[in-house]
C-alpha cells in the first residue's frame, strides 16, 4: 500500500507539471495556430487555386504560378536578389552596430541609459517617416548632393531610386534592433576575462580578435538573424527609396497581390520567402551550436 | 657623480644586487583618487624577491585597487610602481609579465583548459612545441593532467582555479599577484588550495601578493602581511608581529580576535568600567584596551596566579564549540570574553559561577583611543 503510493508519487507530480505546462503554453499555442498557422496554410491554398485574368477565383486548383516562378529566371533572380541585398544590409548593419552595441555594454549608470533610449528612439517613428526622412537627405537636392555640389560638384550622385538608397535606408532603419539584440548576446563577455588577457601579454587588438569577438558570437549570430529576416521582409523602405526600380521579393509580393491582383502568385512568393526564413534559422541554430 | 666613480664595480654590482633582491617590487608613495577620495593614499612598500606577501583589510580599504595598479589595470594617479629596478608606472598590462589571478576565475570560457594555459606563451610568440611542454609542465603543476581538453565551464571551482593559478605561473611571471582566489571556493577546499598555492609558489620561488580580507588566510600563508585601512597601509610585518605586537587599534581588533575595551590611562595603569589593569606603557587620557580572549586565564574566585592582571567575576554566559569553550564573565561593569581550550576530562563552568580573571602586562595592549 504504502510502496504503491511510493511509486505513484512521482509519477503523479510529473503529470501535475506536464498539465502546468501544458496550461502555461496554451494561449500561445492559441495566439501561434490562429495569427500564423492557419494564415500559412491559408497562403498555400491560394498558392496554387485558379484564377482567371481578372484576378477572380474560379474555384479549381492549378499549380501554375509555381511553375512559372519556377521556371521564369526572373524568379530566380529576383530571389538571388533578395537573399543578396539583405545579406549585405545585414553585414552593414552588423558593422556599424557593433561598436555602439560593445561601447554601451560597457558603460553603466545613467548614461548608459540615456544612450540606450537614444539607441531606442528611432523605434518609436514608423519606418515611412524615417523613410521619408532619407529621401530629404539622399534626394538630388537633399542634404548629401546640395553639401556637395555647395563644394563644387558637377552632378548629383545617385543616392535614390537605387540600391544603394535602400541599403542606405535599411541599414539605419534596422540598426535599433540589431544593437538590442547584441547587447543581448553579450552576456558572456566579463570585462574580467578580457583583463585576464591583457596581463596575459595581449594588446588590445589581440585582446579583441581572441577573446572579446568569440564570446560576442551569439550575439552576433542572434543580431544577424534577426536583421536579416526583417531585410528580407521590408517592403515600405525598398519600395520608397527604390523608386520601383529596385526588385526584391516583398514588393513583388506587394506588387502581385495589390496592383496585378494575382493572389495566387503573391501567395506563392511568400512561401518562398518563408522557406528563407526557416533556412536562416537553420544555419542560425547550426552557428549556435558550434559556437557552443 | 665622482663619488659614484670609487666605488668598485665589484660592490656597485652587489649593491644593485641586494637592491633588487631587497626591493624587488617598491611602491612608492602609490596613489589612487576617485574624485575627492582616495582609493590607495601615498602607500610605500617594498617587496623581496621570492616573498610571499599577504594584503589583508576590510572592502574597500583599498587593497585591490593596490593589486591592480601592479597589474596595471588602474592608472595611478600619482606614485611609482617599480619592478626589478624597472619603473612600470606607465608600462601597459601586457607588456608588465604580471600573473594575475582573479577571485572569479576569469578563464576563456571559449577555449579549453589547454588553450587558457597556452594563451600568455601564444602571446609571447612561443614554438607551438615550446608551449606544449610548458603546458603540460603547468597542468602537472598543479595536479590537472588529463584535463587538457576539458571546458571551463566543465570544471568545478576548485579545478577552475587552478586552471587559473597555471595560466597565471606558466609565463613565468615577475610577480604573481593573487585577487581573493579562494574567496568563491568553500571551507574545506579552500583550506587545500591554500597549502597548494603556498608550496607552488615556494617551490618556483616565485614573488607573490595575495590580497584578501580573510586574516587566517594571511596569517597562515604569508610571509610578511600588510594590514591596510582606508587607503593606508596601518602595519606591515610578520604574521606574528600583527598579532603579538599591533601598532594600532586597528590592526589589534582586525588581526585575531580581540576583548576591546574603552579606558582611561593614568601612568602605567589604566581603569576600565570599575577594572584597574597594569600596561606595559605610560599611558594617559582617554585610551582603548585589547586583551585576546585566549590569554585570559579563569580560575576559582580567589585563586590568583602569578599574573600581573587580575579581576573578579561572574560567568554570564557559557558557549561550547568543540575544541573551545567561551566564557562571558562579568567584572565590574565590563563583559570579558574569555576562551579555554577544551579537554576530554574537563567540566564546563556552569553560568553564575564566581571566578577570577588573571592576564599578564604583557598581553594588555593599550592604543590611544581615536578622537
Amino acid at each position: 500500500m504504502s510502496a504503491a503510493a511510493t511509486a505513484q508519487g512521482p509519477a503523479q507530480s510529473r503529470r501535475g507539471t506536464t498539465f502546468t505546462a501544458a496550461t502555461l503554453l496554451l494561449p500561445i499555442l492559441l495566439i501561434n495556430a490562429i495569427g500564423f498557422m492557419l494564415p500559412v496554410a491559408n497562403l498555400a491554398v491560394i498558392s496554387v487555386s485558379e484564377i482567371r485574368s481578372s484576378g477572380a477565383m474560379t474555384g479549381g486548383w492549378s499549380i501554375a504560378k509555381w511553375t512559372t516562378v519556377a521556371t521564369d529566371p526572373f524568379y530566380w533572380e529576383l530571389l538571388a536578389n533578395t537573399v543578396r541585398t539583405s545579406l549585405i544590409v545585414t553585414i552593414l548593419t552588423l558593422v556599424v552596430s557593433y561598436p555602439i552595441a560593445l561601447c554601451l555594454h560597457r558603460m553603466n549608470g545613467a548614461w548608459k541609459s540615456i544612450l540606450l533610449v537614444l539607441v531606442i528612439s528611432p523605434l518609436l517613428l514608423s519606418s515611412v517617416v524615417r523613410t521619408y526622412g532619407w529621401i530629404a537627405i539622399l534626394s538630388d537636392r537633399g542634404l548629401v548632393n546640395s553639401a556637395l555640389a555647395a563644394l563644387g560638384a558637377q552632378e548629383p550622385f545617385r543616392l535614390m531610386f537605387n540600391l544603394t538608397g535602400v541599403m542606405i535606408g535599411l541599414t539605419e532603419i534596422l540598426m535599433p534592433y540589431m544593437i538590442l539584440a547584441l547587447l543581448a548576446g553579450f552576456g558572456r563577455l566579463d570585462p574580467r576575462v578580457e583583463e585576464a588577457a591583457a596581463t596575459l601579454g595581449a594588446p588590445p587588438y589581440r585582446v579583441f580578435w581572441r577573446v572579446v569577438l568569440p564570446l560576442s558570437l551569439p550575439g552576433v549570430a542572434l543580431g544577424s538573424l534577426l536583421t536579416f529576416v526583417l531585410a528580407i521582409s521590408s517592403f515600405i523602405t525598398p519600395k520608397l527609396l527604390g523608386g520601383g526600380r529596385v526588385f526584391l521579393l516583398a514588393t513583388e509580393v506587394y506588387d502581385q497581390a495589390i496592383v496585378t491582383l494575382d493572389w495566387p502568385l503573391a501567395a506563392t512568393l511568400s512561401i518562398i520567402v518563408l522557406v528563407v526564413f526557416g533556412l536562416a534559422l537553420a544555419v542560425y541554430t547550426r552557428i549556435l551550436r558550434q559556437i557552443g | 657623480m665622482p663619488a659614484e666613480d670609487h666605488v668598485s664595480p665589484v660592490t656597485k654590482q652587489n649593491a644593485d644586487e641586494t637592491a633588487a633582491t631587497d626591493r624587488f617590487l617598491s611602491l612608492q608613495a602609490l596613489t589612487k583618487r576617485y574624485g575627492d577620495t582616495a582609493a590607495v593614499d601615498a602607500v610605500d612598500l617594498d617587496v623581496r624577491k621570492g616573498e610571499f606577501l599577504a594584503m589583508l583589510g576590510p572592502s574597500g580599504c583599498g587593497k585591490t585597487t593596490t593589486l591592480r595598479m601592479i597589474a596595471g589595470l588602474v592608472p595611478t594617479t600619482a606614485g611609482q610602481i617599480v619592478v626589478a629596478g624597472r619603473d612600470l608606472t606607465n608600462v601597459p598590462p601586457y607588456q608588465r609579465d604580471m600573473g594575475l589571478v582573479f577571485q572569479s576565475y576569469a578563464l576563456f570560457p571559449h577555449m579549453s583548459v589547454a588553450a587558457n594555459v597556452a594563451f600568455g606563451l601564444e602571446m609571447r610568440g612561443m614554438a607551438k612545441a615550446d608551449i606544449r611542454a610548458r603546458v603540460a609542465e603547468a597542468l602537472q603543476l598543479v595536479r590537472l593532467t588529463g584535463y587538457e581538453d576539458r571546458r571551463p565551464g566543465q570544471l568545478s571551482g576548485g579545478q577552475q582555479q587552478r586552471v587559473a593559478l597555471a595560466r597565471a605561473l606558466v609565463i613565468r611571471p615577475l610577480i604573481l599577484l593573487l585577487d581573493e582566489p579562494l574567496s568563491n571556493l568553500d571551507a574545506k577546499l579552500r583550506e587545500e588550495m591554500r597549502n597548494e598555492i603556498r608550496d607552488i609558489q615556494r617551490r618556483l620561488g616565485t614573488t607573490a601578493l595575495f590580497v584578501t580580507h580573510d586574516q587566517d588566510e594571511a596569517l597562515t600563508m604569508a610571509d610578511r602581511v600588510v594590514v591596510m585601512n582606508k587607503g593606508r597601509i596601518e602595519q606591515t610585518g610578520t604574521p606574528e608581529d600583527l598579532y603579538e605586537r599591533p601598532r594600532t587599534a586597528f590592526v589589534a581588533a582586525f588581526v585575531g580576535r580581540t576583548n576591546r575595551f574603552p579606558g582611561t590611562g593614568a601612568g602605567e595603569v589604566v581603569h576600565v568600567g570599575g577594572v584597574t589593569m597594569r600596561c606595559a606603557r605610560p599611558v594617559s587620557g582617554p585610551v582603548e584596551v585589547m586583551i585576546r580572549p585566549h590569554r585570559i586565564h579563569l580560575d576559582g574566585a580567589g585563586e590568583r596566579r602569578a599574573d600581573d592582571n587580575h579581576a573578579a567575576g561572574t560567568i554570564i554566559r557559557t558557549t561550547y564549540a568543540g575544541n573551545v569553550v567561551q566564557y562571558d564573565v562579568q567584572a565590574g561593569d565590563a563583559v570579558f570574553n574569555v576562551e579555554q581550550s577544551t579537554d576530554a576530562t574537563g567540566a564546563l563552568v556552569s553560568v553564575g559561577t564566581a571566578v577570577t580573571l588573571s592576564w599578564s602586562v604583557a598581553n594588555t595592549l593599550v592604543f590611544e583611543a581615536a578622537p
